[in-house]
């Protein structure tokens, strides 16, 4: 008994170690980032890049992830670093907003476009004028109808 | 109705291509390009990388500069670094003040860079590129700027200062703008 609870306790300590060192949240990953960050010198988020600037860039994150910072943490330091450009998508703040309203406005606009001119064309249909009537009697429509029939 | 609607389409797709068209002016008049010999060398205030305050190129007026622009990813930066320590050792007592300005660098390994090559001259930081590439058209580093007393470009080196010839025009501008 006193061998297992001994062993229990050096299984324990072994294992507490590692779970000390683990981070206290989920880490984030380089992969991730790698879609977030743009390269400096080329233009193109670092996961499209060969630059050795977007590969400097990369090493850093790398070390931050293993330092267990959070993606925010790292993208706020890059950002200090390089200012807002470093990252993929716009701020949203001030003037940069107008890149995160400016499609949806746009996509609404359309929408309300199309459904205006839906609603024009369905109303100039139903105000179609009826069929002018011939102003033949039945008597002569019918033979008029026969004599076309047998033309035909 | 109809008509004034249609009218309207057109007027807003015009307007639409015109606007398009500014933008593609504007951007071609506006592209930045490197400032030529015997312009004023353009304007900067930037951070030291190392330490606290910054260095305004205008405080620098009555001297000769060096601004040297390189990047801790630049490989020949390193050949190069080597070369501006031993000049600016042999100038700096004699009215010549070297910057260098690193570029679009993680600030960590631009502060590894300058003490893995020993370099003591000062050194700011231009992470964003605003003024490397924004100011002086510079795309790829290194890049070497001469800035005469009078704050006027002497000469300018794209690539390193690493060959012979490179190195004896530097040393001859370096040379004039001292004598000037």
């Amino acid at each position: 008994m006193t061998r297992r609870v001994l062993a229990v306790a050096v299984a324990a300590l072994a294992l507490a170690g590692p779970a000390a060192a683990a981070c206290a949240h989920p880490k984030t990953s380089l992969a991730y980032l790698e879609g977030q960050v743009m390269c400096p010198t080329c233009h193109t988020t670092l996961d499209q890049s060969e630059a050795p600037a977007a590969r400097a860039i990369e090493a850093q994150i790398s070390r931050r992830i293993a330092q267990c910072w959070t993606a925010r943490q790292i993208e706020d330091e890059l950002v200090a670093n390089f200012g807002a450009g470093i990252l993929a998508a716009p701020p949203h703040t001030g003037f940069d907003l107008l890149a995160w309203w400016l499609p949806l406005g746009g996509v609404l606009a359309g929408a309300a476009i199309l459904g205006f001119g839906v609603w024009r064309w369905s109303r100039s249909r139903e105000a179609e004028p009826a069929p002018v009537p011939s102003g033949l009697d039945d008597e002569t429509e019918r033979k008029l109808d026969d004599l076309l029939s047998r033309l035909d | 109705m109809t008509r004034t609607l249609k009218l309207g389409g057109q007027v807003v797709a015009v307007a639409c291509v015109v606007a398009l068209l500014v933008l593609l002016l504007w951007r071609l008049t506006h592209q930045q390009h490197a400032p030529k010999v015997g312009a004023a060398a353009p304007g900067f205030t930037l951070h030291r990388l190392s330490g606290n305050g910054s260095i305004d190129l205008a405080s620098l007026r009555g001297k000769v500069v060096v601004l040297n622009f390189w990047a801790s990813w630049c490989v020949p930066c390193k050949a190069e670094a080597a070369k501006l320590e031993q000049a600016w050792l042999r100038y700096r007592n004699r009215g010549v003040v070297f910057v260098g300005v690193d570029y679009h660098d993680v600030t960590n390994d631009g502060r590894r860079f300058v003490a893995a090559h020993t370099l003591s001259f000062p050194m700011v930081q231009d992470g964003s590129g605003d003024v490397t590439s924004g100011r002086y058209g510079i795309t790829a580093v290194p890049e070497t700027y001469v800035v005469g007393r009078d704050g006027k470009i002497v000469l300018h080196i794209p690539g390193p200062i690493t060959g012979a010839a490179a190195e004896a025009r530097f040393r001859a501008a370096l040379k004039t703008a001292i004598g000037s």
